[in-house]
Formats: structure tokens, C-alpha cells, sequence
């Protein structure tokens, strides 16, 4: 062989192959004690790949046209963006405290719940231009948006308080006491359904007054609430009860069904195949819930994951997805 | 890690979350998480000191003393830092300043420092950085050390450290609690300009005492001539803690590696092992209840405020 073929020679050989793809989707996991996203093949159950981040990743939102997934490395002060087919890392964007957020339902704002800095931020999607600030004492955590996407409702985890933004004014409306640590807030069917961590109750709000207008017993610690997408259920999950995961009946609100799911479930996502993927923060899996059994299978990840995104569309390289 | 996270866990589930929903104090049921962490990693050393440095003690001592109830009080000061006041100032403190620095710096544009954006190569490799970040906050503590000794206010305060004259492995912790201050915000300051991450701050922080843990036992060992020069040892430290190293002109300042002594010419590795103390420290610095160290430690350093002696008084200044 001539000297002068051997380098490109080397470098084919060298070079990441072009492997098929594997489309049976994927699990994106955010492991917050452990700077680190876990890839799950949605296929196989298995943790098929950890992606480094800076600090502390907690939650995800996907851009309005689905083009990018935004993960928020709170502690790192930075925004991942990956591509949402591959989990590949695309670019970074510095942002301040970016624990929770998502984009309106109309694509026009990015709200940003800073928890440690207590400020809800608000920023232009795309250029990811800070708009406007608010201070909001303290602990902002959760939030829900009306569905015009006029106004965001944002849980004030420190201070028992719910607070209601308006986005086009950019100008808080109210903030109302709703209960000991609020924490997970959806909005459903005209109201504002907020879980207080420091009771037992889900609280009903009328988002046009904060009024609490009902409180609903679910459970020692209610944390985090997710409507199904048959829109039929709200599953509200419960930091200090045996039967932690608890589901309502989305128009009454009347317990339908308890489940025991052990090791602090956190988040929820919901697979196509009806399945409830939980985080437990406590003992570092992943719960696979099969709602109608009631039976859950475990999958290890990184510590303590937190958010959790489904695409089932993902393509992994079939190397990697049958690790 | 993994059985200390299962144990933690367990104690979190069944204990701490259980406590802060009945005081009315969920919000702080993440962050509490670190801190039941962080103190089983604290017993766990101190666990792993009294296992390794005891039987060496025993083995080979420095020193015997018919009466050793002078150590009693180092034993409580280590108890206290390690499984109580440090995972819980380390890690709840440390994890707000970080959040409210690196906030404020990149709300005015500019990128909070990180070691793995400096050099991206370290990106997902937790270990290499860790080690790291040792040898960073190793140098800077051997400033923050050597400071404390060429300062007399400061030396006022850690003259309750040097009047111990029943060195042992507990003797690490007997700080007064103001230098223990001053020490842990020099640490941070360093901490959050490298940025290391709040995780593993506790542990950093963990290790470095292990680590002087040991070279405050009353053993006698050296590690050779080229592991003298690799790491400190009892005998090198013990230098250090010398009647005749106390206050400005001491020696051997270094915490985990002894190359900064050996860079800016303050190593000293003769094979003796000295008797330690300050000869200048009143006796309550040495034999005192913990109060009574404390308190005479807060006299020191007021006295050594006060403006320069008169003519004829006697100055008040480190001893040695």
C-alpha cells in the first residue's frame, strides 16, 4: 500500500460507523444527583446510555415545533437542547436556575421557575431573550398554563402560596395561600388543581380569583399531578403513603384506584402502550406501572431521576439499543 | 455509593420525611435528602478513622499518657463537625451560595466558572475531576493554613488547635468554632470559583479530614523517603504540631499533599517525632471543658484585637 493511502485508510477504519437504526423509541431520563440523563430503550426496558451534563438536571419541555428538547440543568445554570429523535446534545444556553419550565400552549413564551432564586422568569422562545422577571417569594416549583396560554398559574412551594401570572400584560394577577407547600399544579377542566406536599389535600382554585373553592384527600405529602391522555384520570403522586400513587376520577375527583409503588415517585410519563413511567428520587429507578394490573416492574438509572420524557418515536443506533 | 443512597433513602422515607411534614417543613424534603447523606458519609469516616488510626495508635504510639481525658473533648469536637454541623453547613450553605452566584453571573451574561467548561475533556468524568478539584483546595488550604499562623488575631483563635499536647486522630476537629467559620467560608469562596459541584463539596471536604484524621495520630510512621514527599504523614504533621513550631514560624502546613511546603520552602522532614503543643496557649486551651476552650479561645482573640501594647506590657503574640 502507497504511505499516502494509509491515513485515509485509518481514518475509515477509525471513524464512528453508520449504524442502522433502531425506531422502537426511547426513555429520557434526568438523574439529578448525578449530572447525568439516562437513555432507556422504550423496547427493551434497558438503560442503554448515560449523557454527561454539568450539575443537576431536573425537567425537560420540548420546543413549540418539536424541533428541540430542552433539558435545564439547574445547579449548571444551563439549558441542554438535544435532539429529541436521538438525544444527541445539539448546544447549550446559559439560563438562571432553570429547575421547572415549559413553553406556553401558543409558542409565545418560555416560563422558567428559578426555585432556588425565587423568581419566575419569562423568556422569548427562540432567541431565549429574558423578558421579564419575577421575584416571587419563594420556592417557585411547579406550574400549569390556562390553556389560551394567557396566564400561568405557578406554585410557591415556601411559601404556601399559588401565583398567578398574566403573560401579555406581564403582570402577576394574584397570589392566594392554598395550603402547606404546594408543589405539583395542573389545570383541568376550568380549575387549578394545586397538591399540597405539607398536607393531604389537593386543592381546587378558581383561576379567575385564587379562591379555594374545594379540597380533595389524597394522601400524606401529595406531590405531583398528571392528567392521562384519555383525559379520564388524574394521578396524583404521594411522597409519604404506602399507596403512593394515587388516581382520581378527572370529573369528580373521587378516588378510583390506589398503588403501591415504593421508592419516592415523582414524575410521571405516559407510554403508548398506557404504561405510567415514575421516577423514584428515593431508591434511583425507574417504575414501570401498568395501571390496570396494578403491578410495577423496576429499572435502574442514575440518582435520584427526576423528569422523565418519553418519545416513542426515537431512533437509537441498534449497537446501542441492543446494549 | 450505593448502600450509603439506600441507607440514606431509608432514613429519609422513614424518618426525616415523616418529621418535616409533622413540623410543617416539606419544602425542605429534597435538599434534606443531602443532608442525611452527607452525615452517614460523616459517620462513615469517622468510622473508617477510629478502624485505621486506633489499632496504628496502639501499635506503634508517639507518646503514653496515664490520663486522657484531655482527648475526651477532641472526640465530642469531632462528632459534632462530622456528623452533624459540617454535612449540614457544607451542604445546605454551600448549595445556596453556589445557586445564588452562579444565578447572579449568568444573569449578567458571563458563564459561572466550572472546571469542566475550561476544560470540556472532564465533562462525565466525575473521578479525574474529583481529583482534581483535591489538588486545587489542598493548595488553597495550605494558604488558608499558613495565613492563620502569620496573622496574630488569627492565630489567637487557632491556638486552640496547637495547644492539644495529647495529639491524636480526634484532634483534627478541636477548632474554635470562629476559625472553623473563617476556614470553611476561605474553602467555599475557592469552591464556588472553580465551581465544584454541590455534591460533591461535602465529600471533597470529607476526604481532606479523613485524610488529616490521620496525620494527627499519635503513630509513630512515616511513609518513607518518597512517600513522605507523596503525602503527609503523622510524622510530618506532627512536625507541625511541635512545641517549637507553634505560631509564626512553623512548619509543615500542608493538610493532604506536602509539595506546597516542599514549593515555597516550608517542609521540614526530619525524622523526629516532637512533642506537641503551645507552650504559650493558657491552660484552658489545652485542658478545658469545650466551653471553657471556647471561651478562652473568644479572650485570646479580643485581647489580641486591642490596640499594640504600652512599654513595659507584655505583647500578646504567637508563641514559637
Amino acid at each position: 500500500m502507497r504511505p499516502w493511502l494509509i491515513l485515509p485508510v485509518l481514518a475509515a477504519l477509525l471513524a464512528e460507523p453508520s449504524l442502522p437504526a433502531h425506531a422502537a423509541g426511547a426513555v429520557l431520563v434526568m438523574n439529578s444527583r448525578d449530572a447525568s440523563l439516562s437513555v432507556i430503550d422504550l423496547a427493551s426496558s434497558h438503560e442503554v446510555r448515560r449523557i454527561p451534563v454539568l450539575r443537576e438536571p431536573h425537567h425537560w419541555a420540548l420546543t413549540p415545533d418539536g424541533r428541540d428538547l430542552l433539558v435545564g440543568d439547574s445547579a449548571g445554570n444551563e439549558m441542554f437542547v438535544l435532539d429529541p429523535a436521538t438525544f444527541e446534545v445539539r448546544r447549550t444556553i446559559p439560563v438562571s436556575d432553570p429547575y421547572q419550565f415549559g413553553f406556553s400552549p401558543d409558542g409565545k413564551f418560555l416560563v422558567v421557575n428559578a426555585l432556588h432564586r425565587a423568581q419566575v422568569d419569562v423568556y422569548e422562545p427562540g432567541t431565549y431573550r429574558l423578558l421579564k422577571r419575577f421575584p416571587l417569594s419563594y420556592m417557585p416549583s411547579h406550574f400549569a398554563f390556562a390553556p389560551d396560554g394567557a396566564t400561568v398559574y405557578v406554585s410557591l412551594q415556601g411559601s404556601g402560596r399559588l401565583a398567578a401570572i398574566d403573560l401579555r400584560a406581564m403582570d402577576v394577577l394574584w397570589t392566594t395561600e392554598v395550603g402547606l407547600t404546594p408543589a405539583g399544579v395542573l389545570w383541568l377542566n376550568g380549575r387549578v388543581l394545586v397538591a399540597n406536599m405539607g398536607s393531604a389535600d389537593v386543592a381546587v382554585v378558581n383561576p379567575a380569583d385564587g379562591r379555594v373553592e374545594r379540597l380533595v384527600h389524597a394522601g400524606k405529602g401529595a406531590h405531583q399531578l398528571f392528567l392521562s391522555p384519555d383525559r379520564k384520570r388524574v394521578y396524583v403522586n404521594i411522597r409519604l403513603e404506602v399507596d403512593s400513587v394515587i388516581a382520581l376520577d378527572a370529573t369528580t375527583l373521587a378516588v378510583v384506584r390506589r398503588y403501591k409503588v415504593p421508592g419516592g415517585v415523582d414524575d410521571t410519563a405516559f407510554a403508548p402502550d398506557g404504561k405510567l413511567w415514575l421516577t423514584l428520587r428515593i431508591t434511583n429507578k425507574v417504575a414501570v406501572l401498568d395501571p390496570d394490573s396494578g403491578q410495577s416492574e423496576f429499572i435502574d438509572v442514575g440518582r435520584s431521576p427526576h423528569g422523565i420524557f418519553i418519545n416513542p418515536r426515537a431512533v437509537l443506533p441498534v449497537s446501542v439499543a441492543a446494549r | 455509593m450505593a448502600p450509603f443512597d439506600l441507607a440514606a433513602g431509608w432514613l429519609q422515607q422513614h424518618a426525616v420525611l415523616p418529621l418535616l411534614y409533622a413540623l410543617g417543613m416539606m419544602q425542605w424534603e429534597d435538599i434534606s435528602f443531602g443532608w442525611v447523606l452527607f452525615s452517614l458519609y460523616g459517620a462513615a469516616q469517622v468510622a473508617v478513622s477510629y478502624a485505621v488510626c486506633l489499632p496504628l495508635e496502639h501499635w506503634r504510639p508517639v507518646e503514653r499518657w496515664p490520663d486522657t481525658r484531655a482527648v475526651g473533648v477532641d472526640v465530642l469536637y469531632t462528632l459534632i463537625a462530622r456528623i452533624g454541623l459540617l454535612p449540614l453547613v457544607t451542604f445546605v450553605l454551600f448549595y445556596q451560595a453556589q445557586v445564588t452566584l452562579d444565578g447572579w453571573l449568568a444573569d449578567q451574561g458571563w458563564v459561572p466558572p466550572m472546571l469542566e467548561r475550561l476544560v470540556p475533556f472532564l465533562l462525565g468524568r466525575p473521578v479525574l475531576t474529583f481529583c482534581i478539584y483535591v489538588v486545587i483546595l489542598d493548595f488553597s488550604e495550605y494558604w488558608r493554613h499558613r495565613l492563620s499562623h502569620i496573622f496574630g488575631w488569627w492565630y489567637s483563635l487557632h491556638a486552640l488547635h496547637h495547644a492539644q499536647r495529647q495529639m491524636t486522630f480526634w484532634s483534627d476537629d478541636r477548632n474554635h468554632v470562629l476559625d472553623e467559620v473563617l476556614s470553611f467560608l476561605w474553602f467555599m469562596a475557592v469552591a464556588l470559583l472553580i465551581g465544584i459541584p454541590p455534591m460533591q463539596f461535602p465529600l471533597l471536604v470529607l476526604l481532606v479530614r479523613l485524610l488529616e484524621s490521620m496525620s494527627h495520630a499519635n503513630a509513630r510512621i512515616n511513609f518513607g523517603w518518597l512517600g513522605e514527599r507523596l503525602l503527609i504523614s503523622p510524622r510530618f504533621h506532627r512536625a507541625h504540631h511541635a512545641t517549637t513550631a507553634a505560631g509564626r514560624r512553623s512548619v509543615n502546613y500542608g493538610s493532604v499533599l506536602p509539595w506546597w511546603d516542599m514549593l515555597f520552602g516550608t517542609a521540614d522532614f526530619s525524622p523526629e517525632y516532637a512533642a506537641t503543643g503551645d507552650p504559650g496557649a493558657e491552660e484552658a486551651l489545652a485542658t478545658g471543658s469545650y466551653g471553657a476552650q471556647q471561651w478562652a479561645g473568644l479572650r485570646r482573640l479580643l485581647r489580641g484585637l486591642r490596640p499594640a501594647p504600652t512599654k513595659g506590657q507584655r505583647p500578646l503574640e504567637p508563641s514559637g
